[in-house]
């Protein structure tokens, strides 16, 4: 009772007062249930800056807060798509995150991604890929292959879950036809939603939220992403994850530092600290995706550093990409597939 | 003998249960399995694993859950009190005065956030206190306070005013008879009727407050999560059924408070 009368005062004072104080805080803006409280609390011991946490549901609402100014956050993790666009409207300082101390943890293969040319504007946080799952209980044949969605063997029609991600599902089925995602290939397109229609029938449903179904088996294969897949695994042993061949979309989600920060100096402390390995195991161990730090895996549950889910299989590799946001003529035409598919 | 016909009643038309039965039915049953799986002993909102309250438990211990619950009693219980003694004055400025010109449309313009889409509101206040804050430096609870205030007038409103035009101007007409003033009128006569409605006012602007999403989602400041929007950002990840067992807590409190608006609001017969 005392805890919360002393809550409930301090919220008070919060309420005249207002106003941050100046040294040794950092106010980080990320998505909901997405950042370790672990990691905070260790930063918050070594270097004694208080950190407050802020969350959000979508890059566009991160946006739009931003965008309009004002916000009092030090830092945000936009996800690689919209990383771009946060650059090209100036919200964004550069940090020089090519010259802090940990740059040399952050494996080779991520130290000049096309989304952040020469790495200086963004710490690494957190990545994944779309893909496939399947129970190989009920099929046991090849599953890296968006063709276990598209064009679905006889075990697993109507024992199909579709994630309503409309960029990943149409990007995925592009890929699948031999194109690239976010082309403008009108024929292309054509084709690619003459699939989703043939397909559609085959699925049982579009949603999120797959992990307890697979548990409980009552979904067989699913377009989906890495981190669910792996979760699923712990429920359901027979539950695998597939890297299709013809191609698969990468995502991440990286720290950036805004331009209107008033604790610049924190910010940096912080982007620094999530590169060293043992912080980054901390925050692939809370969400359970993959980071981008070498030897990270030691400071990650034992379960988890050897997963073929989080750890992309050598012959994968190559098949991954990002993609940005596609080009606006391009957003109408997925979203008149979207539309027709919904029906 | 004079056969007086029965006056219209809307219950004595054919099929009148069976409709109001699947009404409710419609508004409660999604409810159920919320509740239900709060219940749950396992990790899953679909799989039920037993029961227990571990998850009430959980909730109850979670640091972020206990100060964003707080924050929210806190802006609720302030905005709902000056929205309600706004509302009042804005209550007896359009019931107890002789009628004027433009009466209606202060009605209107009280009851603007009922009918304006609350995203719109959200963006507005988003753009208008982002200039405030970049030319203040002030980045406190004033914001949030003020626009829960903004919104919830209209709640208070209504039933207060609903119960001002309910009461007799007889009594206050007598009161000035015998001499009381204006001010003695008011305290002695009208407010102690009015209190009912006063408090049901109250009560609905709390609970509308408490349970806001949208307009908070924008407004907020860096650590100004509320109960709402602290479950919006749980959502994207994994569900557990923590959220359901915070979801029936405030349905609880949401249900109880509609309850006691209801006996209090009642007319007397």
């Amino acid at each position: 009772m005392k805890l919360m009368f002393n809550a409930i005062l301090s919220s008070l004072m919060l309420v005249f007062s207002g106003i941050t104080m100046a040294a040794g805080e950092l106010n980080f803006y990320n998505w909901g249930n997405y950042t370790n409280p672990e990691l905070i609390e260790k930063f918050e011991k070594e270097t004694g800056i208080k950190v407050t946490i802020t969350d959000y549901d979508s890059n566009e609402t991160a946006l739009a807060k931003v965008r309009a100014g004002g916000h009092g956050f030090d830092l945000a993790v936009p996800s690689h798509s919209h990383l771009p666009i946060w650059v090209s409207e100036g919200l964004i300082a550069n940090a020089r995150v090519d010259q802090m101390p940990n740059f040399k943890n952050v494996a080779e293969e991520w130290r000049n991604p096309d989304w952040d040319p020469g790495r200086q504007y963004s710490a690494p946080w957190q990545w994944g890929s779309v893909g496939v799952m399947v129970d190989t209980s009920v099929y046991s044949g090849d599953i890296n292959t968006f063709g276990i969605i598209l064009d679905p063997p006889e075990e697993l029609i109507g024992k199909i879950n579709v994630a309503p991600e409309m960029n990943d599902v149409i990007s995925s089925a592009l890929l699948y036809l031999g194109g690239e995602a976010c082309s403008g290939d009108k024929a292309l397109l054509k084709k690619v939603r003459d699939k989703l229609v043939e397909a559609k029938p085959k699925w049982k449903s579009m949603d999120y939220g797959v992990i307890e179904k697979f548990a409980g088996r009552d979904l067989a294969a699913s377009l989906y992403w890495n981190g669910a897949a792996f979760r699923a695994r712990l429920k359901n042993p027979d539950v695998r994850y597939g890297y299709p061949r013809e191609g698969y979309s990468l995502w991440a989600d990286a720290v950036v530092l805004l331009k209107d920060a008033k604790n610049v100096e924190e910010a940096k402390t912080f982007m620094n600290f999530i590169m060293a390995p043992e912080n980054a195991g901390l925050i692939s161990a809370f969400a359970r995706y993959a980071n981008s730090i070498v030897g990270s895996e030691k400071y990650m549950p034992e379960d988890m550093a050897t997963a073929p889910e989080v750890v992309v299989p050598a012959e994968f590799i190559g098949a991954g990409k990002f993609y940005p946001t596609c080009s606006p003529e391009v957003q109408k035409i997925y979203t008149a597939i979207w539309t027709e598919l919904q029906k | 003998m004079v056969i007086r016909p029965r006056p219209f009643s809307i219950k004595r038309m054919p099929g009148f249960s069976l409709l109001a039965l699947a009404c409710f039915f419609a508004l409660y049953m999604p409810l159920a399995p919320l509740v239900v799986y709060s219940f749950n002993a396992g990790n899953n909102i679909a799989l039920w694993e037993g029961l227990s309250l571990r998850w009430y438990v959980a909730a109850w211990e979670n640091d972020l859950v206990q100060s964003a619950a707080i924050r929210s009693v806190v802006v609720a219980t302030i905005a709902s009190l000056i929205a309600t003694v706004l509302a009042t004055m804005a209550a007896l400025g359009t019931t107890r005065t002789r009628p004027y010109r433009g009466q209606t449309s202060i009605y209107a313009m009280v009851n603007q956030p009922l009918m304006v889409p609350e995203i719109v509101t959200a963006v507005a206040l988003l753009i208008l206190f982002a200039l405030i804050k970049e030319s203040t430096g002030y980045h406190g609870y004033a914001y949030l306070v003020i626009a829960h205030t903004a919104f919830c007038i209209p709640f208070a409103y209504l039933p207060i005013r609903a119960r001002l035009e309910g009461m007799d101007h007889v009594l206050e007409t007598a009161a000035a008879d015998l001499y009381a003033t204006p001010w003695r009128t008011f305290t002695k006569v009208t407010l102690p009727l009015l209190l009912p409605g006063i408090l049901a006012g109250a009560m609905l602007a709390f609970v509308i407050s408490l349970d806001d999403v949208v307009i908070t989602e924008f407004v907020k400041s860096a650590g100004q999560d509320t109960l709402p929007t602290y479950m919006l950002g749980q959502l994207r990840r994994n569900i557990t059924p923590e959220i359901n067992a915070i979801s029936t807590v405030l349905l609880g409190v949401s249900v109880i408070m509609v309850t006691v608006i209801f006996f209090l609001s009642r007319k007397k017969t």
